[in-house]
This record gives C-alpha cells, sequence and structure tokens, in this order.
C-alpha cells in the first residue's frame, strides 16, 4: 500500500480539483467537502510515509504503468520519494492543508470560488508533484502547472488595481524560467539519452562536457526563477502585493521552496558538482545578492504585502546561500531554514491577510493602533516577526544559528575570507529584517489609531486557528531544534549526499556500483562547534520573567490608580492618560511606516534610489534582467567548464 | 539530593551571583561611579555614589500611569523581558576561564542575538505606548541598533577567528569560554597587535549600544522627550533605568571578556575585584569621557560614522586576523 502513496497523494489533490470543477461551481457544501477531503487526504498519506522514509531510511519509488527500466535504461515514468523529497513534500502539504482551512473564511466576500478553490487544487498537486518525482521531464510539467495555476490565481482578484499587470509580469517571465528548464532538460536528454533522474545522475559524471554546462546553466537559472531568487525578486513583489493572502501563503512558502528543491537536486544529485568551487561560488553569490539585495527593498516598501515579499526571497537567499557552502552543516541549515521560512512567511503573509480582510488595506501609512482591535492577530504577529527577525527563542533564530555556524566554519576550514564576509551579510540582513518588522509593529498593530479604525473587529476562529497552527509550530520548531535535527533534517542531508542509494533505489541494486558510486547511506556529522539550548534558556527566563511579575503584583498593588476612579474624582477626562504631546497636539500624528528610519535611509538614499529606479515595474526591463542573467550564467558555466 | 543541590546551585547563580543580585548591584555602582566621574570632569560636586540606587527606589513608590490608547500588556511586560533576558545574559558571561555560571547553553552569536532582546523591548514598549514622541524615538533606536550591529558583528567573528586558529582544530569557535582559555595561555586580546583595532571599535560600538551620551539619539530629551520612555513612569520606567545600567556592566564586561581575557589568578573574588575594575576604566573611557566631552549626534551622523569609522576599523582587523597576523 505505501509504495502507492507518491502517486496518491498527487493524484488526490488533481482529482480534487477534477471534482471541484464538475460539482463545487455554484455548491458551496459540496465544494468544502471535496476541498477538504482532498487536502487532508493528501497530507495524512504524506504524513503516512514519514515512518518509513526518515526514520528507517527507505527509499519509495513508484513505476507509472509497471513500467520498470530493462537493461539498464529507465523508460517510464517514475516516482522517487526520498528524504529530501518529502522533507519538502511534508512543508508543502503543511502550507497546502493551513492555506486551504484559511481559505473559507478569509475568501467568503470574494464570488468564482469554483475557480479558484480548483486552480488551489492544481496549485498544490502540481508543487508536490514537483517534488516527488523522479523524471525530469514531468519536472518541467509540474513546473508549468503550477506557474500557470498561481499566474491565474495571482490575478483572482482582478478587480484590484495592478493584479492582471502584476499576472502579466508573472507570466511573462515565469515562462522564461519554465523555458529554461525545459532547454536544460532537452540538452540533458541530448546527450544522456534519458529523462530519468537517477539514470542522468548515474551518467551525468561521465560524460560532462560543453553541453551538460549549458545544460546546468539552463536548469539553475530556471529554477532560480521558479524562487525568485535575484534577479527575479520583483515579480514576487507584484506578485504577492495583489494575490489573495492564501495565495501569497502557497506562492511564498511554497513555489519558492520548489526552486530551492530543485537547486539542491540539479547541483548535489544531478551532477554531483557540489564539490567544485565554482558552482559553490555561484550558489552562494546568487544567494547573498537574493539576501541582501531584497531585505534593503524590503526596509523601503510601505504596503504590508509587498514588504513580505521581498522578505521571502531575502530568506530564500539564506536557504540558497547555507545550501551552496557544500557542507552537511550548511545542507542542513538550508532546510531547517527552508521549514521555518515556510511556517513563520506563511503566518505572517496570514495575519497580512486578517488586516486586509478587516480594513481593506495593506498600506502602512493608513493603518495604526490595531491592537486594541484585533489582540489576537497581533500575538500571532508578534510570534511570526520575531521568528522571521530571528530573536530567540523562536524557530527562524535556531535556523539562522546554524546557518551562521556553517558559513564560518566553511570560511575557516576552507581559510575562505568571501565566506566570511557572506557571514557578516547574513547577520546584518538578520538586522535589517528585524528592523522591517519593527516598522510593521508600530505603523499597523501600534501607535495610534487612526479614527476610521475604530469599529474594525477580530477575525473569526475559521482565520485564527490556521495561524494558531502556524504559531505553534514555529514555537515547537524553534525550542526543540535537536529533535527536528534528529527526525528531520539528518536524515534529509543525508539522502542529499546518498546519491549512489538514490540511483539503486530507481534503477535497482548494484546500478551505482556499476557507474562506481557507494550506494552505502552516507552518514552526516553535524557537529559544530557553538552551544545553543533554548530549554536552559527558556528556564532561565523563565525563572527571572517569574521574578518581574512576582515584583510588578506586588508593589502595583498600593501604586495603582485606575483610570475610572480618576474619572470620578476629577471629571471625565485625566489629562494623564493622554499620550504626552508637549501641549502641541495639533502638530503631532501617527508615526507610520514611511515615517520610520530617517537616519538610515537618508544616509543610503544613492543606494536606495538606485534600486528604486531598477524596479521600474516595467515588464520589459525585467525580461532583460532575465535574459542577460540567464546569458551571464550560461558563459559562467562554459568558462569555468563544469 | 543531587538534584536539589543542582538546583540549588543553579537558583544561587541566578538569583544571587553573578545573576540577578550581583549583576545588579555592579551596574548600580558602575552607574554611579559614572555619574560621578562625570561631574567631576565638568567641575561639579555631583550626586552621592548610591544615587542610582536612591532614585530607583523613588520610583518603586510612585505611580504606574498607563496611557489610555496604549496597549496594557505589550506596555507592561516590555520592560520586564528587557531586563530579564539582560538578566540571562549576565549568567553566560565567562569570569575566568575556569568560572562559567551556565556553560554549554549559548555561545557568542547566542550572546550576540540575546542583546538585542533589550533594545527590540524598548521599541516594543514604545510603539505600544501609542505616543508620537515614542513613535519618533523608536524610529530612532533602531537606526542606531542598525548603526552599531555591523561593527560589532565584525568585533565579535574577529575575536572567534583569532582564539579559533589556536585553540579549535576547525579554525573557529563561538565559545566565550574558549576565547578566556586562549588568552589566559597567549596573553589578552588587546595585546596583539592586529586585535587593537577591533577594540577600538568595541570601545565606539559600547555607548551606543547603552544609549550613552554622543550617542543617547533615541531618548534625546531636549528634542523628544525621552523618546522611547515618553510615556512611561514609576515601576516599569525604573525596570527600564535599570536595564540601561545592567547593560553598561553587561557590555564593559563583554569587553573583558573579549579582549581584556588573560590577566586572571584562578581565585573568584579577586577576578571578581579585578573585572570590576577593568568595568570601570572601560566605562570611563568610553561612556564618561565622551559623555562629558561631546554633544550629541544627529541621526544621520551616528548612522554614517559606524558605517564608516567603526565598520573600517573592525574590518581592518578581520582582515589581519584572516592573514595570520
Amino acid at each position: 500500500m505505501m509504495q502507492h502513496f507518491p502517486i496518491l497523494s498527487i493524484m488526490v489533490l488533481f482529482f480534487g480539483a477534477f471534482l471541484n470543477g464538475i460539482f463545487g461551481g455554484k455548491n458551496a457544501k459540496a465544494r468544502k467537502i471535496i476541498v477538504l477531503a482532498s487536502i487532508f487526504l493528501s497530507f495524512l498519506m504524506v504524513v503516512a510515509m514519514t515512518g518509513p522514509v526518515m526514520l528507517e531510511g527507505q527509499i519509495i519509488s513508484y513505476w507509472l504503468g509497471n513500467w520498470e527500466p530493462a537493461m539498464g535504461f529507465a523508460f517510464g515514468i517514475g516516482l522517487e520519494v526520498d528524504a529530501v523529497g518529502l522533507f519538502f513534500g511534508l512543508i508543502i502539504s503543511t502550507a497546502v492543508l493551513v492555506s486551504g482551512l484559511y481559505s473559507f473564511e478569509y475568501m467568503s466576500h470574494d464570488d468564482a470560488l469554483g475557480y479558484y478553490y480548483t486552480l488551489y487544487l492544481m496549485l498544490g498537486g502540481g508543487v508536490l508533484g514537483l517534488v516527488f518525482s523522479g523524471c525530469l521531464f514531468n519536472i518541467f510539467v509540474m513546473v508549468e502547472i503550477m506557474t500557470f495555476s498561481a499566474v491565474a490565481l495571482t490575478a483572482f482578484r482582478n478587480e484590484k488595481y495592478g493584479a492582471l499587470e502584476a499576472a502579466f509580469k508573472y507570466l511573462v517571465v515565469g515562462s522564461i524560467g519554465s523555458t529554461s528548464v525545459l532547454v536544460g532538460t532537452i540538452l540533458l536528454y541530448n546527450q544522456t539519452h534519458t529523462l530519468n533522474l537517477a539514470q542522468i545522475a548515474s551518467i551525468l559524471p561521465s560524460v560532462s562536457n560543453g553541453v551538460t554546462a549549458v545544460a546546468f546553466g539552463f536548469l539553475f537559472v530556471g529554477f532560480a526563477t521558479k524562487a525568485f531568487l535575484f534577479p527575479f525578486q520583483p515579480l514576487a513583489a507584484d506578485a504577492h502585493a495583489v494575490a489573495p493572502s492564501s495565495i501569497s501563503v502557497l506562492i511564498s512558502g511554497v513555489l519558492t521552496k520548489t526552486g530551492v528543491y530543485g537547486i539542491i537536486r540539479l547541483v548535489y544529485v544531478l551532477y554531483q558538482s557540489m564539490n567544485l568551487g565554482p558552482v559553490k561560488t555561484l550558489v552562494v553569490f546568487i544567494g547573498t545578492l537574493s539576501m541582501f539585495i531584497c531585505v534593503t527593498m524590503a526596509l523601503a516598501q510601505h504596503d504590508f504585502k509587498r514588504l513580505l515579499a521581498f522578505h521571502s526571497i531575502s530568506q530564500v537567499g539564506y536557504v540558497i546561500t547555507a545550501v551552496g557552502l557544500s557542507t552537511a552543516l550548511g545542507v542542513a541549515g538550508g532546510l531547517y531554514h527552508a521549514m521555518n521560512h515556510t511556517l513563520f512567511k506563511s503566518l505572517l503573509f496570514l495575519t497580512a491577510g486578517a488586516v486586509l480582510h478587516q480594513t481593506d488595506t495593506t498600506n502602512l501609512d493608513e493603518l495604526g493602533g490595531l491592537s486594541k482591535r484585533m489582540p489576537k492577530t497581533t500575538v500571532l504577529f508578534l510570534i511570526g516577526a520575531a521568528s522571521i527577525s530571528g530573536l530567540p527563542p523562536f524557530n527562524g533564530f535556531a535556523s539562522k544559528w546554524m546557518i551562521y555556524q556553517a558559513t564560518f566554519e566553511a570560511a575557516a576550514a576552507q581559510n575562505n575570507f568571501g565566506f566570511a564576509l557572506v557571514g557578516i551579510i547574513e547577520m546584518l540582513t538578520s538586522v535589517l529584517t528585524l528592523a522591517s518588522f519593527i516598522k510593521v509593529t508600530q505603523s499597523v498593530f501600534f501607535g495610534q489609531m487612526p479614527k476610521k479604525w475604530e469599529n474594525v473587529k477580530e477575525v473569526g476562529n475559521g482565520m485564527i486557528i490556521p495561524m494558531g497552527i502556524l504559531a505553534a509550530l514555529c514555537v515547537i520548531t524553534g525550542v526543540a531544534p535537536s529533535a527536528v535535527e534528529k527526525y528531520l533534517l539528518a536524515p534529509a542531508t543525508s539522502a542529499v549526499y546518498s546519491v549512489g542509494k538514490y540511483i539503486n533505489a530507481m534503477m535497482g541494486e548494484g546500478f551505482a556500483e556499476g557507474v562506481s558510486l557507494s550506494s552505502e547511506t552516507v552518514a552526516v556529522d553535524l557537529g559544530r562547534s557553538g552551544y545553543w539550548n533554548p530549554l536552559a534558556w527558556l528556564a532561565l527566563l523563565g525563572i527571572l520573567l517569574f521574578g518581574a511579575f512576582v515584583a510588578f503584583v506586588l508593589l502595583r498593588k498600593e501604586a495603582k490608580t485606575k483610570e475610572s476612579e480618576a474619572a470620578e474624582m476629577f471629571g471625565s477626562v485625566d489629562e494623564k492618560f493622554e499620550p504626552f504631546f508637549s501641549g502641541e497636539r495639533a502638530e503631532f500624528s501617527q508615526v507610520g511606516g514611511s515615517d520610520m528610519f530617517w537616519g538610515f535611509k537618508k544616509v543610503m538614499r544613492p543606494y536606495l534610489d538606485f534600486m528604486h529606479d531598477a524596479h521600474s515595474g516595467v515588464v520589459n526591463d525585467y525580461v532583460r534582467w532575465a535574459v542577460e542573467c540567464l546569458a551571464l550564467v550560461l558563459l559562467y558555466c562554459v568558462l569555468c567548464g563544469l | 539530593m543531587n538534584i536539589v543541590l543542582i538546583i540549588l546551585k543553579w537558583l544561587f547563580h541566578i538569583l544571587v551571583f553573578p545573576g540577578f543580585l550581583f549583576t545588579l548591584c555592579a551596574a548600580l555602582l558602575l552607574a554611579g561611579i559614572d555619574r560621578k566621574l562625570v561631574a567631576r570632569m565638568q567641575n561639579r560636586v555631583g550626586p552621592p555614589l548610591l544615587q542610582p540606587a536612591y532614585d530607583l527606589l523613588k520610583l518603586f513608590g510612585k505611580e504606574i500611569i498607563i496611557p489610555r490608547q496604549a496597549n496594557k500588556k505589550a506596555f507592561l511586560s516590555a520592560p520586564a523581558v528587557g531586563l530579564a533576558s539582560l538578566l540571562v545574559t549576565s549568567l553566560l558571561l565567562p569570569f575566568s576561564a575556569s568560572f562559567v555560571a551556565v556553560s554549554g547553553v549559548a555561545d557568542v552569536i547566542v550572546v550576540l542575538y540575546l542583546l538585542t532582546i533589550p533594545a527590540v523591548a524598548i521599541i516594543v514598549g514604545a510603539a505600544s505606548s501609542a505616543s508620537p514622541f515614542a513613535g519618533v524615538g523608536l524610529s530612532r533606536e533602531m537606526v542606531a541598533v542598525m548603526a552599531y550591529e555591523l561593527p560589532l558583528t565584525i568585533v565579535l567573528v574577529t575575536v572567534c577567528r583569532k582564539a579559533g586558529l589556536m585553540m579549535d582544530e576547525s579554525g573557529m569557535t563561538f565559545s566565550l569560554a574558549t576565547v578566556m582559555q586562549y588568552q589566559a595561555e597567549h596573553g589578552a586580546m588587546i595585546t596583539k597587535l592586529s586585535m587593537i583595532p577591533a577594540a577600538l571599535a568595541m570601545l565606539f560600538i559600547i555607548p551606543c549600544e547603552v544609549g550613552a551620551h554622543p550617542f543617547d539619539i533615541a531618548e534625546a530629551e531636549t528634542e523628544i522627550c525621552e523618546g522611547t520612555l515618553a510615556e512611561y513612569s514609576g515601576l516599569p520606567l525604573a525596570f527600564y533605568e535599570l536595564a540601561h545600567y545592567v547593560k553598561m556592566f553587561i557590555l564593559t564586561s563583554l569587553f573583558c571578556v573579549l579582549f581584556l581575557g588573560g590577566f586572571t589568578t584562578g581565585v573568584v573574588v579577586v577576578d571578581l575585584i579585578l573585572r570590576l575594575i577593568f568595568c570601570v576604566v572601560v566605562t570611563f573611557l568610553c561612556i564618561t569621557v565622551p559623555h562629558a566631552v561631546c554633544a550629541r549626534f544627529k541621526v544621520e551622523q551616528v548612522f554614517k560614522f559606524y558605517w564608516t569609522w567603526v565598520l573600517g576599523l573592525a574590518l581592518v582587523s578581520l582582515l589581519l586576523v584572516w592573514l595570520g597576523l
């Protein structure tokens, strides 16, 4: 039974989309049942596979139509679930599930919901199919399915300003990425005469030549487009700002992860080229650029969702950088951060959605003081913000800490000054991330409340519960990093390096040995030179906070004057409970998003102006960037002779 | 029996030494000395040595006013979280190569991040007070954090690399205890030529991180009425003041760990007194003198200063250490 789960978990979603297309158009109840049934079934099947794959180290492979390889050649279409694929599968199905649960209340104001859920299920199925696929051509097919569903969903609220424009940009540049994947696939097929990932991996090291180097460049750029890495970041910003928040969750938490997955598969498994200096340099360089440029772009935004969109790419930059270090600790840290990014960024997008749902705007300059009206959303947002800013003890800190360790250790071990600078940029990026979330905290949830938001209400449980699930996961994965490491990261990291095992699971025992690859499970050593024990730290903090609480209670009893008592004594209004204006009330207003960080912006003005001009919003420019970048990467790949 | 002893030992470390009680006393003493020295340099008599303690006692008894528009929970819990995380940090700093109160819990990167939590607490507290002055203040506070965090990171990496080259086979260490060990064996970091720029950079970073005078853009009472603290009164304000003093002690103490680590005797009491003396010297150099001499910088001047001069100093050191000097 278990070996059918990979195909079933994908089929359930596609079949749900099909059924929903037929029955879900008008009938809300049928739609709800179909959607819930398919996302839950798919989720359960993915979770069920963790037992054998993560704990016992098996690889589940499945041949469609039972067309198994004959004479050492893979003819059929295969699915292969190893620990890396399943790791991403788990991330994806969790995000799809949460996004689906959230959609029911969140999308209640929209019409044409039949189309929405059909596209949503197609997107989920496409993404899950991509990470479980064992065949390069099917990866391309799934890339196309997910890109087109995502484009359509971006334009779903097409009454909104910019929705069609964003979808158009995404369509054009996304197609360049998809085409790039297709061209890479064709070139590889030309050289290896197979499309099966395992077989390509077994052949490639022996036929390495100029054509495979070009194919590498095409595939790398193709997957980088899917992860919106630099220079594709403007697309994500436009798409996220207009897409429904439940779809932003999928675009940011899931689509970008397929890019990361593709790059990991490409460099570690297909080409096994991660030990080459030029590849390392390329991957780390792209990752670092994405990380830094996008965080500075995020600082300059004044739309909640655009800001989150730039942070998505900045965080994916961390993942790519860590993966590019080519150490076991780096891969583990990167995977950990990929998971955490899905959790906290989905949470943040959902809180942004909650604000949008209740106020109909995400403009940071207009909002303010919502914490009094939406207390639960505020707490959930603060958890997400603390996680992404990497404040201990939340999950963002645990994974960033691992990435820092990996970066500095790689720098020290290879005596590479460049990596040391990369490590410093990583830490700087973290501070800038904190700064931009301080901006959101102040200008959306705290600060003064403009009059027009006085009647805003908290969102219902249909939205609070999905957000609560994500917030709980953020805390759990942050407080128990050793458990995450043992059950998820160590198997996945080991699978990244166990190429021979991957080949054998697909092509039959002894195949990897035939091309002189070991099929042993590679044991990974995640040892590191630092210490971080969140539970002990929490215990310390807990004791001290308890002390502070006691002090508050003891001392406050005598000193506190209730406002109501004061009102009785002095009449209706007591000035001392008003904010302090030094007597000039009229001069002051809410310090909104655009007013923050004046000194920083003034000093960085030339850089920010340059970035502002570069992100022109014209699709022609973005296409030019894409093509130029593709050309540069191809040139680099050929010159370095991968 | 054994477990009870361990728990008692932990509680002693947390509550008495080197945690709560000791850190508070040392911090208040340091603040008192600082004020006295500033006064003497400005040809004033100055307050008594225990004036900070008297101020705090007075604040404990004052009424707590919560602005009507404020978010009460965030407004009241922010100061406590900030102070608590500072006190936790004080437990993680080693006093000598052999004595760390709580080891195996955190490393240099964790300490770096723990030190940002008080700043975040101040910012969240200020944001929740819904005051426009606090809004301006928190924006400036964050600019200050962005300004000093980059050079601070580089200084820490430099020290870790320098110690790790000799002490750790991977060429990098993140343990403060190892940094102390290195200095015990090879002499204090400050005596190494390549580390002097980093030490200078650290001396510039401390006043900004503490929010001391020439860099106190976030509290600037003459321009924005104490900025981040504008709405605070009574006990929460006392917590903030206390956090300010504790931060002063912890950062000077961190400087001693990073750069003045070699001079230890192994006797805890003697080490303690030595550490306090060093702390006073460092405080005098990087907090008292600028306070008495300089006027407050403008916001963008602070940012520019840290991202050019201080960053440059730190980078020079990192490069020298990387070249093996």
